[in-house]
């Protein structure tokens, strides 16, 4: 059930053909179109529109998009921001960089419609620091918006609404892409991610109301009002419309950015989109960045979707749907040393229990990959996660919460291999059950309670 | 605008007159002081132009840095120091980072023996350039650093020299990439990009 390319619908799946679309080609194939008809629109209009659309965010978080814009104060008494987060550092995650290298504009012509939606003044694109050619890439589409009337203080093509637009470079910190830390990295300071509320729709950047979304959310808007929120709805599952890019990576035959409806399967992800497993069979799946926890081997039939991968498929959730694939070769020792190494490296250190217990983490798995584990080892792993992220209550963020489900899934499905490295008999106190923390908390990963 | 990688590497001057020049902070004033409502927000983006100046960041730029912006040096310090790609001692000409997350360095176990990862890539450079990781050359030419994720997963394993990112990279692509550096830096580029950058 392929369906019919939206947001790539200018990037072709041959390598070879594809090429960046400026404004003059990006007009050619139906660009601005949906710009030209929000300014028509009454800003609230907008807002119902994408609330009705059941966009929900495609940074990991999944928040419902249209719900986000309505908590920007209607009465506006100052300056309003969008930050638009391309801080893409979550391993397995590179869906952004397709859309920003070859289809800027799409990405712009959101924004705008974004900050019309909003009342926002000033967009800031927030693009990491490694992202070299596609900050130049937005760079020279952002001048070529500005000159052709898009941005800039003559309004958008002219209308009342004057909107800015500015690239804002990170400098190489995972943590930027937490909503809070990249308004601290926009200021100029640490991204240390701050304690909410106040949320930033109130108080954000520069302490003004600030929306903060994905380049693949923005990059969504202009489709859903050119074509309407009722086509939008017939792609994906009801709680979880639209299309959706799914990166896939690891061991399978065709690695690359996909688009398909939400809800597909990961039977069909691997072998149907990405060309079937490589090197062996499958053995796991990162569901979406590797802060989401892993799929076992039995859970080929789990769907891609907001809940489905987090209520069956015993994960965070989604993520960002970035798929690592992994074939039977695969060491899960090793590879969960790789997810801790990482968020002990990226951690910011602001919160203890995040910045000692990856650290410590770290030391454990070291010492298992060398062969010096033991039984207690898994049993402190297993322990440490459970002190940490904002579902324990511990850590103002949720990058410790990656920490922590990487390494509950990892141990929990693949037991045996882990038990296997640490030679003594594991002690009967591990629970081999996959815990969700405290229930009935909501997070600003999304409520948790059911 | 050479502001997003060139990497001039003027040398820092000796002679007591300042690192800032006069013709960064018209550029910085020019472009970046009208876009954020307050001076501190200026302060990534003219690390980042100190940083393209001279390749690295040196101490006396970050204390004209604060006088320039009118923040404190320690605030100045606090930024510079929490973001990995500030480098506050001096690095090679030519900046080799390999990624070593999750998928490169899995690909190494994708079919055991034959298949290339972070772990491969990593040996074979520090072979090739006879340095450790986080080391530079004693010319002065090479660093090599391993670092995390760079977003280019579906074309594991990866690495970035100085601005230009290297997809599904093997050995024999490092033994290519090192033949053909140019003697001069500047002359560097990455081949994908085609245009002039222009500032708005």
């Amino acid at each position: 059930m392929p369906i019919e390319p939206v947001l790539t619908k200018r990037i072709p799946l041959d390598p070879a053909q594809r090429k960046t679309y400026w404004y003059d080609d990006y007009i050619a194939t139906g660009g601005y179109a949906s710009l030209r008809k929000a300014i028509d629109t009454p800003p609230d209009e907008l807002i119902k529109i994408v609330t009705d659309s059941g966009l929900r965010g495609r940074g990991g978080a999944g928040f419902s998009t249209g719900q986000k814009w309505s908590f920007i104060p209607k009465e506006k008494k100052g300056a309003h921001y969008l930050a638009v987060n391309a801080d893409e550092s979550e391993p397995g995650t590179f869906k952004d960089r397709y859309l920003l290298d070859y289809d800027p504009h799409q990405l712009l012509e959101g924004i705008a419609i974004a900050c019309i939606a909003t009342q926002v003044d000033v967009a800031y694109i927030f693009i990491r620091g490694e992202y070299h050619r596609q900050a130049k890439v937005l760079e020279r589409a952002i001048h070529e918006a500005y000159e052709k009337g898009v941005f800039g203080q003559n309004g958008v093509y002219g209308s009342k609404y004057k909107v800015e637009c500015h690239l804002h470079r990170g400098a190489g910190a995972y943590i930027c892409g937490e909503e809070t830390g990249l308004l601290e990295a926009l200021e100029g300071k640490r991204g240390w991610p701050r304690n909410k509320p106040p949320f930033p729709a109130i108080a954000g950047a520069f302490a003004r109301p600030t929306v903060i979304n994905n380049v693949e959310t923005l990059c969504c808007v202009p489709h859903i009002l050119e074509r309407g929120p009722a086509w939008f709805k017939t792609m994906g599952t009801p709680s979880s419309p639209g299309p959706k890019l799914f990166g896939m990576s690891g061991h399978v035959n065709k690695p690359g950015v996909y688009e398909d409806s939400l809800g597909i399967t990961l039977d069909y992800a691997i072998n149907t989109l990405a060309g079937g497993m490589k090197g062996g069979k499958f053995k796991a799946c990162i569901c979406g960045g590797i802060s989401m926890g892993v799929l076992g081997t039995n859970q080929l039939d789990v769907k891609l979707d907001f809940d489905d991968v987090r209520f069956k498929g015993g994960c965070l959730g989604l993520g960002t749907a970035g798929m690592i694939v992994m074939n039977e070769h695969t060491d899960m020792v090793l590879a969960l040393r790789n997810c801790v190494r990482f968020y002990s490296h990226e951690s910011c250190g602001q919160c203890t229990p995040c910045r000692e217990g990856s650290a410590w983490m770290r030391k454990i798995l070291d010492r298992i990959v060398d062969g010096r584990g033991r039984a207690k080892d898994l049993e402190m792993l297993l322990e440490l996660e459970k002190t940490m992220g904002i579902m324990p209550g511990t850590t103002i963020c949720g990058l410790a919460d990656g920490t922590a489900w990487s390494t509950r899934t990892f141990i929990n499905k693949f037991y045996d291999e882990f038990a296997a490295r640490c030679p003594d008999e594991p002690t009967k106190s591990v629970s081999l059950k996959v815990t969700r923390g405290r229930m009935n908390v909501v997070t600003p990963m999304g409520s948790n309670t059911r | 605008m050479a502001w997003i990688a060139e990497n001039r590497q003027r040398s820092v001057p000796t002679d007591g007159t300042p690192a800032l020049t006069e013709s960064l902070k018209a550029h910085l004033r020019e472009t970046y002081f009208p876009r954020y409502p307050t001076r501190r927000a200026v302060l990534l983006p003219a690390l980042h132009a100190v940083q393209h100046e001279y390749g690295w960041i040196p101490p006396q730029a970050l204390d004209e840095l604060a006088a320039f912006l009118e923040v404190s040096s320690g605030e100045v310090l606090d930024t510079a120091s929490f973001y990995e790609e500030y480098w506050l001692k001096p690095k090679g000409q030519f900046l080799f980072q390999v990624c070593r997350s999750f998928a490169c360095e899995m690909m190494s176990m994708c079919e055991p023996g034959r298949s290339c990862g972070t772990r491969e890539l990593s040996n074979h450079l520090q072979k090739k350039l006879g340095i450790e990781v986080g080391q530079t050359s004693d010319d002065g030419r090479y660093t090599l650093v391993e670092l995390e994720c760079l977003g280019a997963c579906g074309t594991a394993p990866v690495m970035l020299v100085n601005d230009v990112l290297y997809e599904n990279v093997g050995t024999e692509t490092i033994d290519q990439i090192l033949a053909n550096l140019p003697a001069d830096p500047h002359d560097f580029h990455d081949p994908t990009v085609t245009w002039q950058e222009k500032a708005h």
